[in-house]
């Protein structure tokens, strides 16, 4: 008896030769890494823009048109992250023995190799970090003690980051792949006896794992749409959302978890409206009578659902036209809810100055439930549905 | 491509040194949760996942009939990924038990018949390659 020695632990690590499927490579490796890559990219572009809606810098142009942007955008970037995981798994797949490559002899070579798999080590981590996040997040199931908001976001600095990186160092190699034809050297033909030997078409090929990879993709993203593409709704069975709920639209806080629901069926509610020093109050009977307008918007979510619904209220313009303010002002929201996030809101003057943003009263020709903000919410065109505030107890004008 | 390659390689740093920095004032708690995430789906995936994957590989190829080898190896590549997309929905976790709006769905029923298909469609595939080859040999013979 001896103790093992490195030599004997090393021994039991496999070696990269020793992965022995040929449907692993270069090839497979490099166009499905640039498939990825793409939609990276989408994720990253369509997530940046997300980003800004919560706070827009004042030289971007986000407004009310077009009324179905943001609806776009997010859906895009929720079914694109989506889509991305089938290609990680087999792209990870393909690249996997490559782990198992024996560090160089040699300072200079050690230490390229080290900065190669540190860059790696950040791409996998983060990128397996963005898409799995995303994924618990839009079935409102937080395992973690970060914010999501902000660490998706800086996070993905990071994956796109060290995504450039990787293309960077890759590039000839990239370059010598998708010179070379997909299936070369796939043949598993001297290791099998001739009576066993299989048709060619009885083994994985590159392409076929390339055609899955996208087939694969493709089905995830048109198993789970349907929560943003309504003619995808049946077909969308894995879709968190089935595009239902009250009054024809699904919700994403009840008032009992925003702690709305006992203040907002107060009898004695009274929206306030706060223009210079001066506050007028409405009652929900003093806001019905008020001119009413009906328009079909959508409540599009950061979590990648949407819907159209047709809202009737109050103009946002008008009503504090009663008021004598300006329409070009920003107005502070405030809602009823004592949980939870964006209890206050923002709503930018280009916003207020849309005649279709209302203090919404009622949802496709039923008064507005509880759950959906009764006794009035806020509906902009193309805003987060987050920041369609429900439950609003103060409109505050900015001058 | 030298001059493509340093730009990326500039851009590649500068956009990860902005999303670290972005996370400087992350109190501990949170960053430790953060970088749990970040090592623990390398972890799970090198350590768990891929291994699994090519211990099945290896298996399949013992016990399975040639002809049933790429038709069962693209169908388990559909159906481990897609799983591991419709694995939030298949846990029961996440949602909020008053809102009925959410995760409504019968996501088991629907992977079961996900799995039937892919399983069945794998069966008939590599049959059918067993009939076709079974015929190409007594054409020969013939």
């Amino acid at each position: 008896m001896r103790l093992p020695t490195v030599d004997d632990v090393e021994r039991l690590i496999p070696r990269p030769d020793d992965f022995t499927s040929r449907a692993r490579g270069t090839g497979l490796s490099a166009r499905v890494g640039i498939v990825l890559g793409v939609a990276f990219g989408i994720c990253f572009l369509t997530g940046l823009w997300s980003h800004v809606q919560y706070d827009p810098p004042g030289w971007l142009p986000i407004g009310p048109q077009p009324t179905q942007l943001y609806r776009i955008t997010q859906g895009t970037h929720v079914i694109t992250g989506i889509a991305s995981i089938p290609l990680i798994l087999v792209k990870l797949w393909s690249v996997f023995p490559r782990l198992f490559i024996r560090p160089p002899r040699g300072p200079r070579a050690l230490l390229v190799e080290a900065l190669e798999r540190a860059s790696i080590g950040a791409l996998v981590g983060a990128s397996i970090f963005m898409l799995a996040s995303g994924l618990l997040n839009i079935a409102q199931w937080y395992p973690w003690d970060f914010s999501f908001r902000a660490t998706h976001y800086a996070v993905a600095w990071v994956a796109i980051g060290s995504l450039l990186v990787h293309i960077a160092v890759k590039l000839p190699v990239i370059r010598q792949a998708l010179g070379a034809p997909l299936d070369e050297g796939t043949d598993d033909g001297p290791n099998d006896s001739p009576d066993e030997r299989p048709t060619d078409d009885d083994l994985l090929t590159r392409r076929t794992v390339l055609g899955g990879a996208l087939v694969s993709a493709g089905l995830a993203a048109l198993l789970t749409a349907g929560q943003t593409v309504p003619f995808l709704r049946k077909i969308s069975v894995f879709a968190v959302r089935d595009g239902e709920g009250p009054q024809g639209l699904p919700i994403n806080r009840t008032a009992k978890a925003a702690g709305a629901d006992e203040t907002a069926m107060d009898p004695n509610f009274v929206l306030e409206l706060i223009v210079g020093g001066t506050t007028m109050t409405f009652d929900r009977e003093q806001l019905a009578a008020l001119p009413q307008q009906t328009h079909r918007l959508p409540i599009a979510c950061v979590e990648g659902w949407s819907r159209n619904a047709e809202w009737t209220g109050v103009s946002v313009r008008d009503l504090i036209a009663l008021a004598g303010a300006d329409p070009r002002s920003d107005i502070v929201v405030r809602s009823l809810q004592t949980k939870g996030a964006f209890g206050v809101s923002v709503l930018p003057k280009q916003f207020v100055e849309d005649p279709r943003t209302m203090l919404a009263l009622e949802l496709n020709g039923e008064t507005l439930s509880l759950d959906h903000g009764y006794p009035c919410r806020i509906i902009a065109p193309n805003r987060p549905g987050v920041l369609q505030t429900k439950w609003v107890q103060q409109l505050e004008v900015r001058s | 491509m030298r001059a493509v390659r340093a730009l990326l390689l500039v851009a590649g740093v500068g956009f990860g040194l902005w999303g670290v920095w972005l996370m400087r004032d992350f109190t501990s708690d949170r960053l430790l949760s953060t970088g749990t995430w970040l090592a623990g789906g390398i972890l799970v995936h090198d350590a768990v996942l891929a291994p699994l994957t090519v211990g099945l590989g290896i298996v399949a190829s013992r016990l399975l009939p040639h002809h049933f080898r790429a038709v069962t190896g693209l169908a388990f590549l559909v159906w481990a990924t897609l799983t591991v997309v419709f694995l939030p929905v298949l846990s029961g976790q996440g949602g909020k038990p008053d809102n009925d709006t959410i995760l409504n769905r019968p996501y088991l029923l629907s992977w079961l018949v996900l799995t039937g298909v892919l399983a069945g469609a794998a069966v008939v595939a590599g049959l059918r390659r067993r009939a076709r080859a079974a015929g190409r040999t007594a054409a020969d013979a013939g």
